[in-house]
């Protein structure tokens, strides 16, 4: 992107309190909400990671993703939730999510802003003292629309090659 | 007998035992999905010596092209050594044992310990000593060349290694069931489609191969979600009609499931998910007719080759609102992490003959569906894991609890053995059938109790004599049925 420029302390703001209240949602299992901040033409993916040498790079799969999601499949995806057979979600894993880094930058376009942010996933589920934790950085695209902001884009970049998770049955 | 191996202490002996007795009326003890004897033994009987899965021979194209991977809980370089040849080099060098392969992925002419520096050749050759003269003069280096799984195979692109030096070809070990493994893998030109998904669940491994084998009946609920979204095309009750299958040989059987048109003109999905105006850019010249009249009608197909390697091809509409009904084609290996633990690794597979985009949405259907987000396989995790649970708890054992495998067994529910199929093995019509799962827990017993010191366990064991029972057994009850109803 060839215009980054930093954002005024307003902006910043905002978008960072964006993050907040999308991830206060999937935490408090309001998922319908959390969709309605979805952008129509959203580009949600999550690469898969393997270990390689330092000089070959970060190790992130150009082919293989754990999530590669566009609007439709993520609707499929929330209206899967609220049948009555999610059994991987029902009771539901209780989750936290601590968002923290928050960068904002300018793009090309006047209404959209490319942001980063650091995730951290704590997942909880029965009556189980274990605990599984989903670390990974975000790259999001956020854009300001006359009904609020809306995430146009999602690249999460997880710390895991092989994930200590029994399923991403949850949004990150 | 193999005299080699490390004697079955007596809990595991009577566990073993306990299973085929209780497998003869249908059962099989919940213990067996959660025992730390049992594991160790299943490492070194099972693992250490069946036809296991490595990968497949387009994630290492070119020379010097190496992954990590795994045989049982040991890591091996799968590699392609500078001559083109595929090998499995054991990762521990011959010095002192350090992992010399630090990434999971990548190209390499040599490999350098980063211990002492010891370097050898991507063909296990030991190349390079620092100050050898100083250090090693009068040693023989051929003698500390890399360990290697000694027998590599490759069967249509898939790679599978043995570490028994002695012991059946991969054709022997496949038996009857090549000609299925040759229905899915050497119709058209299939490829690994980015790096295997890898992720762990507190699942004792044996679990996901039986379910893979065809536990179709879970569909009816686990899965129903996938019903009622519109993403299966085939409704529930029909989907059930098809052909379990054993096939298999002398020294082990394997089990599949097809959900299959009963009429070669059906409506679609054929193929499982293909048109056959896209079936048509299928390289066919490796099959034969009778492979393309089955393939035509399929519409599901599962299976797990024993001990750990499962395949499934689907026809599904990710988004059924939105997209008609195409194809999803995987591969996946129930990797053993512990007694109570496995890594599942997940290889999407698309066809080279299809053009890029179709390929792509080959990936996005199993990414969505069966990868460590899908949709549909995320259900499975949660009966999993509670079934482990129960097999290592106390009061599992304290009762001998003993899990119900009956669909099919002596008299048990409606699926008939048939012989006019066009496959080989044994073949069961309608999927409301567990011989399949038996099937695997038979292989089990056979490889668990193969050269162990126990007169009573009887040494080799003959799968086919023991199908062939139950075959018995089922055409007794279909000709006093016949005699009833005349």
């Amino acid at each position: 992107m060839s215009t980054i420029a930093a954002v005024d302390l307003a902006t910043h703001y905002e978008v960072e309190q964006f993050l907040y209240h999308e991830a206060a949602c999937l935490d408090d299992n309001r998922i319908r909400e959390w969709f309605s901040l979805i952008a129509d033409d959203i580009d949600y993916k999550c690469p898969i990671r393997i270990t390689r040498e330092r000089a070959a790079g970060a190790g992130f799969s150009d082919e293989g993703m754990h999530f590669d999601d566009d609007w439709g499949m993520l609707e499929v995806r929330v209206d899967r939730l609220e049948t009555e057979y999610a059994w991987a979600e029902d009771p539901p894993s209780r989750t936290r999510r601590l968002v923290s880094n928050v960068r904002v930058q300018a793009t090309e376009r006047p209404d959209e802003w490319s942001v980063r942010s650091n995730l951290i996933l704590y997942r909880n589920r029965y009556d189980y003292t274990s605990h599984q934790i989903i670390a990974g950085e975000r790259h999001d695209v956020v854009r300001r629309t006359p009904e609020g902001f809306r995430l146009a884009k999602r690249w999460i970049y997880l710390d895991q090659a092989t994930l200590a998770t029994h399923n991403l049955g949850i949004f990150l | 007998m193999d005299t080699s191996l490390t004697p079955a202490s007596p809990h595991a002996l009577a566990l073993i035992a306990d299973t085929e007795a209780s497998l003869r009326e249908g059962l099989v003890p919940a213990a067996i999905y959660n025992d730390a004897e049992l594991h160790r033994l299943e490492l070194e009987r099972i693992f250490a010596r069946a036809w296991v899965f490595i990968g497949h021979e387009s994630e290492i194209p070119s020379p010097g092209d190496y992954r990590l991977r795994y045989i049982g809980e040991d890591p091996f370089i799968f590699i392609r050594d500078e001559s083109g040849k595929v090998r499995c080099l054991f990762d521990a060098c011959t010095h002192r044992g350090a992992q010399i392969c630090r990434a999971e992925k990548g190209n390499a002419s040599h490999f350098r310990c980063p211990y002492h520096g010891w370097t050898f050749q991507n063909d296990g050759r030991l190349v390079g000593l620092p100050a050898a003269k100083m250090a090693y003069e009068g040693m023989d280096r051929e003698c500390f060349n890399l360990h290697q799984a000694p027998r590599v195979e490759s069967r249509h692109g898939l790679v599978f290694a043995s570490l028994e030096p002695n012991g059946p070809s991969l054709e022997e070990y496949l038996g009857d069931f090549a000609w299925y493994f040759d229905l899915h893998f050497a119709l058209g030109t299939p490829r690994v489609v980015g790096e295997p998904h890898r992720w762990h669940m507190d699942v004792n491994w044996k679990i996901g191969g039986e379910n893979f084998s065809g536990d179709d009946y879970h569909t009816l609920t686990l899965h129903k979600s996938m019903w009622d979204l519109g993403i299966i095309p085939v409704p529930a009750a029909a989907n059930m009609m098809g052909k379990h299958i054993q096939a298999g040989g002398e020294f082990a059987s394997h089990s599949m499931s097809f959900s299959i048109d009963p009429n070669e003109d059906g409506p679609p999905p054929h193929w499982w998910g293909l048109t056959d105006e896209q079936a048509a850019l299928l390289d066919r010249s490796r099959v034969t007719p009778e492979h393309l009249r089955v393939a035509r009608r399929a519409r599901v197909t599962v299976g797990t080759m024993f001990p750990n390697l499962s395949l499934i091809l689907l026809a599904l509409s990710r988004d059924p609102k939105r997209k008609p009904p195409s194809i999803m084609f995987g591969v996946r290996q129930w990797q053993p992490s512990g007694p109570n633990g496995m890594e599942l690794w997940s290889w999407v597979f698309a066809w080279e003959e299809m053009p890029a985009d179709y390929q792509r949405e080959m990936y996005l259907n199993h990414a969505s569906t069966f990868g460590t987000s899908g949709i549909f396989e995320q259900d499975d995790t949660e009966p999993w894991s509670s079934m482990t649970r129960t097999g290592g708890s106390t009061f599992a054992r304290k009762q001998k609890l003993r899990l119900n495998y009956k669909m099919g067994h002596a008299g048990v529910g409606s699926s008939e053995v048939i012989t006019d199929f066009a496959g080989p093995g044994t073949v069961w019509s309608n999927r409301y059938e567990e011989g399949v799962m038996r099937n695997l827990v038979w292989n089990w017993i056979k490889w668990m109790t193969d050269g162990a010191p126990d007169p009573g366990s009887n040494g080799r064991r003959d799968l086919r004599d023991l199908n062939l029972e139950l075959l018995a057994e089922r055409e007794a009850r279909a000709a006093s049925r016949n005699g009833g109803a005349g």
